[in-house]
């Protein structure tokens, strides 16, 4: 089991009758996503919008989004797996006890409706937010989730997608993954890329004071890094750049000022569903762009002797067993 | 510059065959009659091919980004790429990172890689990644057989238009050809349905049919007079049974150029998984009586790898199959895409026809400029296996040997144990380089003449064929060695090849009301720019008529 079945927003504009959105509150932090991609928007296939469409959210509290759905479903917290399996079981027609159901906060009358709704729909979208995604169960919440999409399919279209946010972080997944295969957590420190989320990610790192030095662009991890992450990047020679004096460049041995992408430096976003996006800047800055500035740095150290001693070249090693 | 001394010289464009000739390549990395001063490479003893050209691959772009992100336990295990002076880091594998794609290519004496399948809206991100393949020269294939606006106006019989519309997409997307991709099946797979019969309307249309795309698609790449015709993976893929849709697909093209992607996946016979069995012979002979189609393998070879492709229906088939991952991925207006990994095994009945069926095309197709090497990488299996292939091409006892791994009750639903053709060492270099560079248009790949592109491959002479073609001694790009015994020396930017076909100016503002109803950018962002592709390279269009 794994994998995901997604698709670009602008499917969800063009077909999704039925959308779900589970463990995020996009009225407030993805602003746009109603209007722009989901439950406002007209189409051929959804000629009267919003009443083409019915929107479910799926949360542990009363948050503004639940002022825009048409179903809202209160879930006891740290009970979304549950939730999830329960669903996964039901609608291949196993049996499930009621006090499981109970157990999430809904009743079977409420768990039944949501999957006849669900299998009844055309197209079926489901967004998970971090209220799924960094809660109890984390990454397994994800893989539920996506494999219910999977399964979906065996009665109707269903898809889901992650609720990603920080600017361009799933640019930043993407490029990794095509340049190392891996899209975060790796290490190249035997000359090759190597994966271990949990060991390589960066706060593991510097929980464990493994690196002597860091280089941070566009991310402030002094604002959300636990202590001892924070502690070790004001004890090695940390690197920042950033249009902004951040949490971390207050700690940072060099700060260098760079002008913001979008705005005043051009670029490529890539959107939550992995479409790369141009972004032309409206402003000029006196500052260089982040990507200045890395090749500038990369150009003094080409300058700088070979790693290895001159003569010997690193050997292709098979890392097979 | 470099003069190349006494080697044996497989030039099947020239019609050389295995001659004693010296080769000279001047300073624009060209073929040139003769050289003063430079490097010598004394190649006695050896044999040069033209580098190789892929016809059909997958290397950049979403699909395969997404099977990297899908796979990390085979990145673990496979071979990894150190950093040197020369070189980036990165991993081999069934879905190898971009730097490494380069070097496990050129390793092996390719020079030049097509995308087969690329999506407009993610165009920019392909180009990006091409751009980070080093050595080999490249092109990419945009996808259209499944493109609402464009199948709305076949709907209404607006050819003409339609044509417009298709050159359009083509320069917003910066590549050099048109993929078809299922013909209406992926549209169809939007609303969880397939598109099997050629001459059944499409879910979502009235009138239009498959088969209607596929005859005006192929109209269209003619008369735009794209330099490679239509590139058709059929309807119906892998399923038994699916000779019938093939043959009729290829009816369908009322003998237009094209090529047929991957055959090997659309010649079965049978009528369900238990009963499936070669059709290659029905297949090849339609290729040996209809000599302006060409085909590429698509073969397969045995073990672990992942599927990628545009057809969405047929990879939700394979994980119900397999109940292994699944990665799907609809792309708004344009197409689709679907991620399963893979284990092809000899003794499963369905992979042992598919093994069997690819080798048949390949020796029963008698004319090799019809018939390339492929496995639809990494569909089939990875491209860094293609020596497997050579070797089973040119050694019939190979085979045999293979074929006994095979249970006996899989032998009767297969052709090749009957085959004795061994290909020869110029029709391999047919099948690797002269034939998939004609059919892909182009004139200075694959060929050794004065002009052309100095893109070869020196091999030992080595009577294990496995060994020959897997280790080059020397492979030079553009004049430039760039492997020599068994290291990368060299790794220079290869050029991506484009066309710009004409089209009516006024078809801006006919896509603009369309574009905004279909998508979610705005309008303005969505061609790639020029400017992002590293060393372009602009081919003329030519209408078929007019050449």
């Amino acid at each position: 089991m794994g994998g995901k079945v997604t698709c670009t927003l602008g499917e969800v504009k063009q077909r999704a009758d039925f959308i779900i959105y589970w463990g995020g509150n996009p009225a407030e932090c993805h602003p746009r996503h109603f209007t722009k991609y989901t439950i406002m928007q007209k189409s051929r296939f959804l000629p009267r919008g919003r009443k083409d469409r019915t929107m479910v959210l799926v949360d542990i509290r009363e948050t503004k989004s639940a002022k825009a759905a048409d179903i809202f479903l209160q879930i006891r917290p740290g009970k979304d797996f549950e939730l999830i399996t329960i669903l996964r079981a039901l609608i291949k027609g196993q049996p499930v006890a009621d006090e499981q159901i109970a157990e999430t906060g809904l009743s079977r009358a409420v768990v039944d409706d949501l999957i006849a709704r669900m299998k009844r729909a055309k197209f079926g979208c489901m967004f998970f937010g971090m209220g799924l995604s960094m809660t109890r169960g984390k990454h397994m919440n994800s893989a539920a989730l996506l494999c219910l999409a999977a399964e979906m399919n065996a009665f109707t279209k269903f898809v889901a997608m992650p609720m990603r946010g920080h600017g361009n972080v799933t640019g930043a997944d993407v490029i990794m993954r095509w340049q190392t295969g891996f899209p975060f957590g790796i290490s190249f420190n035997r000359g090759y890329p190597r994966y271990n989320p949990g060991e390589f990610s960066t706060v593991d790192v510097l929980v464990r004071g493994d690196c002597d030095a860091a280089f941070i662009i566009g991310a402030d991890p002094g604002a959300t890094m636990p202590q001892p992450a924070i502690d070790h990047l004001a004890r090695i020679p940390t690197i920042v750049l950033d249009p902004h004096v951040t949490h971390t460049s207050r700690i940072a041995r060099v700060h260098i000022t760079t002008a913001p992408q979008g705005i005043a430096a051009p670029g490529t976003a890539y959107r939550m569903d992995e479409l790369p996006m141009p972004l032309k800047p409206a402003l000029k800055s006196p500052y260089p762009s982040d990507e200045e500035v890395v090749r500038r740095i990369n150009e003094a150290i080409a300058r700088k002797p070979f790693w290895l001693p001159d003569g010997r070249q690193p050997q292709m090693v098979a890392t097979l067993g | 510059m470099i003069r190349i001394t006494g080697g044996k010289v497989y030039d099947p464009a020239n019609g050389i065959d295995g001659e004693i000739k010296d080769l000279c390549i001047d300073d624009h990395g060209k073929f040139v009659a003769s050289v003063s001063g430079g490097r010598t490479i004394d190649a006695t003893g050896m044999i040069i091919f033209p580098g190789g050209v892929d016809v059909h691959t997958h290397v950049a772009g979403g699909a395969i980004n997404f099977a990297r992100a899908m796979t990390p336990e085979d990145h673990r295990r496979t071979q990894a790429f150190m950093r040197t002076k020369t070189r980036r880091s990165g991993l081999g594998g069934m879905a190898p990172t971009t730097f490494a794609t380069g070097y496990l290519y050129a390793g092996m004496g390719w020079t030049t890689v097509n995308e087969a399948a690329v999506p407009v809206l993610s165009a920019r991100h392909t180009h990006e990644e091409l751009a980070d393949i080093p050595i080999v020269d490249k092109a990419s294939l945009t996808l259209m057989a499944n493109n609402e606006i464009m199948l709305d106006l076949l709907e209404q019989g607006e050819f003409e238009r339609a044509k417009q519309v298709v050159a359009w997409y083509l320069w917003a997307a910066k590549s050099y050809g048109i993929k078809a991709v299922s013909p209406g099946g992926v549209a169809a797979w939007k609303w969880g349905k397939d598109a099997k019969q050629l001459t059944s309307p499409i879910a979502g249309y009235d009138k239009l049919t498959p088969g209607d795309i596929v005859t005006q698609l192929a109209r269209i790449c003619d008369e735009m007079g794209l330099p490679h015709p239509m590139h058709l993976h059929c309807n119906n893929l892998g399923a038994p049974g699916n000779i019938a849709t093939t043959l009729d697909t290829l009816k369908h093209l009322e003998g237009r150029r094209a090529h047929i992607a991957h055959s090997q996946y659309h010649a079965y016979g049978g009528d369900g998984w238990d009963t499936m069995r070669s059709e290659t012979t029905q297949l090849a002979e339609y290729f040996n009586t209809h000599p302006g189609i060409t085909t590429d393998a698509g073969a397969v070879v045995f073990g672990d790898t992942v599927t990628i492709t545009a057809d969405g229906p047929w990879q939700h088939l394979l994980y119900k199959l397999t109940g292994r991952k699944w990665g799907n991925l609809d792309v708004e207006n344009e197409t689709g895409c679907g991620i399963v990994p893979y284990t092809y095994r000899p003794s499963n009945l369905v992979n042992a026809v598919q093994w069997a069926c690819g080798l048949e095309l390949l020796l029963l197709i008698r004319d090799p400029w019809q018939v390339f090497l492929s496995t639809d990488h990494p569909n089939g299996g990875c491209f860094w296996r293609y020596p497997e292939i050579i070797q089973l091409l040119m050694n019939a006892d190979v085979r045999k040997e293979c074929l006994q791994k095979i249970p006996d009750r899989i032998k009767s639903s297969m052709v090749l144990p009957e085959i004795t053709r061994e290909y020869t060492l110029s029709e391999i270099a047919v099948a690797m380089s002269a034939g998939p560079a004609r059919a892909l248009g182009l004139k200075e790949k694959g060929n050794l003449g004065l002009g052309c592109d100095a893109d070869l491959v020196i091999y030992e002479s080595d009577p294990d064929v496995l060994k020959m073609f897997g280790h080059p001694r020397y492979v030079i790009k553009a004049g430039e060695v760039v492997i020599e015994d068994g290291d990368i020396r060299e790794a220079p930017q290869g050029k991506e090849f484009l066309v710009k076909p004409a089209y009516d100016p006024a078809t801006d503002e006919f896509m603009r009301p369309l574009f905004e109803d279909h998508y979610t950018m705005s309008f303005e962002n969505y061609p790639v720019e020029f400017e992002r592709l590293e060393h372009p390279e602009l081919r003329d269009c030519i209408p078929v008529t007019e050449r």
